[in-house]
């Protein structure tokens, strides 16, 4: 399952990874990036997808290039659709995907590397430390549009919510059974520290982030505040141990069975070397 | 004559005076506000460490060295493509083909429309012709095509202006003397149209060097040192953005990045009118 790219563009595979890109996507294909060698552990991975992820494997490139010198890890970033996109078109090796795989996703392997759990947030000064489903779903949909509704002071809410493509707007959708068209946001963001950034610039924004960068913004005093959600405080704590509702899964995915390099990379990435370069990134390590 | 004016003539001075100089206070305390909160909050990390060593933790630690070099090689392919087209285009649209010619307005036109193109549109581009199309992937390379497409349009319409505003006398005066075309263009028009070149590789810099959304797709994310013109290399720009929109506690270095990048773009525009000044006066003197 190895395949080299030739001055034509043109790829050479092995005879099962033609049938099946033949079988999904026609005749048509571009090439690989990735290059065989008669060593597995030399050549280039093209990793890309969520951005979300990419600082995360960035980092275990660097330290899996440094074990293996003769390896370039480059790491792209643009969102968990584009690293399916690239993968499926053979432009990257390895994607990168910050949600549960989708149904019409079963082509490609996923590997499991990291949790990371979609917390809301609201400005410090907001009293509110709580609220329900119900409630969230009801600020969201546009329903609620005032803080005294949900037992707040009397203000208007500003709703935060994430730009399209983004796996954190999918999390938090299938979490409450929304539809993005159902959403009313006031601001639409794209990455996570720019909602953190919103909320602590508006008293009364609400908005949704990956737990873990919020958790790190609250202890170097950025003013906001995570909100427990099902009763479960919004912590990496609870988001390890399970408990914590609204998680996601952070996966590597391959178009084939990982073989050679990718595999290689793939193993390291999930095992526990790697463990203190997650924790680094606020994400939440696998038990293993 | 100011004890002539009545009181209302008096009030509407008065009021034009305070408008202009709020106007200009305002835009200048902006800039200020602006330049002193990057300084305030970039320079104590500045060091000479900062500027050579690879970045590490993402980016929340270390330097940017590897991101400074990339830079450099990005915007040195864009140069070293837009300006020879640049000029070239430049003077036929200015000294070879008349105002009304339908082949000068509809490069003009053209020029104006993808001046105006955002800059997103220009990286999906880059990302499909120069990354996939010719197979040169995510590479500097990339970035400093795709950056030369959008700062093209800009550099040849201020350096088309360049040489319209040389005095029609000039090449009176050449023709004269029975110097030829070429001898004129490259002594005595290309010299005198130099200011003009001048606006446009200024605002055409400026718009590459603060480039993220065409790079994003073109030059990458990669953040090692690169070691030929075919690797993926992140711009300082794209390194700002990722460490204050994505990178928690990146805060720190992307202020002093910034404060880098604002004193890169000092630099070079310094550099670009001593140049020009130096150029300017020996090439007429020496004709």
């Amino acid at each position: 399952m190895y395949r080299y790219r030739d001055s034509s563009g043109l790829k050479v595979g092995h005879v099962f990874s033609a049938f099946l890109v033949l079988a999904l996507f026609g005749a048509h294909d571009t090439a690989t990036a990735q290059t065989t060698a008669p060593d597995p552990l030399s050549g280039k991975l093209v990793v890309t997808g969520s951005s979300t992820v990419a600082p995360l494997i960035a980092e275990i490139g660097k330290r899996f290039e440094r074990l293996n010198p003769k390896v370039r890890v480059d790491v792209q970033t643009g969102g968990s659709s584009r690293g399916v996109t690239d993968v499926r078109q053979g432009l990257a090796d390895i994607g990168m995907i910050s949600r549960a795989m989708k149904d019409d996703e079963k082509d490609l392997h996923a590997f499991t590397v990291a949790r990371d759990g979609v917390g809301i947030i609201v400005h410090k000064d907001n009293p509110i430390r709580t609220l329900s489903d119900e409630q969230v779903i009801a600020i969201y949909t546009g329903k609620i549009t005032n803080w005294k509704e949900v037992g707040g002071k009397e203000a208007a809410i500003t709703v935060v919510s994430k730009a399209e493509g983004r796996s954190t707007l999918e999390v938090f959708l299938h979490y409450f059974k929304l539809k993005n068209t159902d959403i009313k946001p006031h601001v639409v963001i794209g990455d996570n520290e720019q909602g953190v950034k919103t909320v602590a610039g508006n008293r009364n924004a609400i908005g949704y982030v990956s737990i873990g960068t919020a958790e790190y913004d609250e202890s170097q005093g950025v003013p906001i505040t995570l909100l427990s959600t099902g009763g479960v405080p919004a912590s990496t704590e609870s988001v390890r141990n399970g408990t914590f509702p609204i998680s996601r899964p952070l996966h590597i995915v391959t178009r084939t069975a990982p073989a050679g390099l990718a595999k290689a990379f793939i193993e390291y990435a999930q095992s526990k070397a790697a463990h203190d370069l997650i924790t680094q990134q606020y994400f939440v390590p696998l038990a293993n | 004559m100011a004890e002539t004016l009545n009181p209302r003539q008096d009030l509407r001075e008065w009021l034009a005076f305070v408008l202009v100089w709020g106007a200009a206070a305002v835009v200048t305390a902006v800039f200020c506000w602006l330049l002193g909160d990057i300084v305030w909050n970039g320079l104590s990390r500045l060091s000479w460490t900062f500027l050579t060593a690879p970045p590490e933790s993402a980016g929340r630690r270390g330097g940017i060295g590897p991101i400074l070099v990339s830079t450099f090689l990005i915007l040195g392919v864009c140069l070293s493509v837009s300006l020879p087209i640049g000029v070239g285009t430049a003077v036929l649209l200015a000294e070879f083909t008349s105002d009304q010619s339908l082949f000068g307005r509809m490069t003009r036109r053209s020029l104006d429309v993808l001046a105006g193109v955002p800059s997103i549109v220009f990286g999906l581009f880059g990302n499909a012709f120069f990354c996939k199309t010719l197979g040169l992937g995510f590479s500097i390379l990339s970035g400093g095509l795709t950056l030369a497409c959008m700062v093209l349009p800009i550099l040849i319409r201020s350096t088309e202006e360049g040489f319209r505003a040389v005095p029609a006398n000039y090449r009176l005066s050449a023709a004269a003397l029975g110097l030829s075309r070429s001898t004129t263009l490259i002594h005595l028009l290309l010299p005198a149209a130099v200011p003009g070149l001048l606006v446009g590789l200024v605002l055409g810099i400026g718009r590459a060097i603060a480039e993220t959304a065409a790079l994003i797709f073109t030059s990458g994310y990669v953040d090692r040192m690169p070691e030929s013109l075919l690797d993926s290399g992140r711009a300082l720009s794209i390194h700002i953005f990722d460490l204050s929109m994505n990178v928690s506690g990146g805060d720190a270095n992307a202020y002093a990045s910034a404060l880098v990048l604002v004193i890169m773009l000092l630099l070079i525009n310094g550099t670009a009118a001593w140049l020009a000044d130096r150029g300017l006066h020996r090439r007429i003197v020496t004709v």
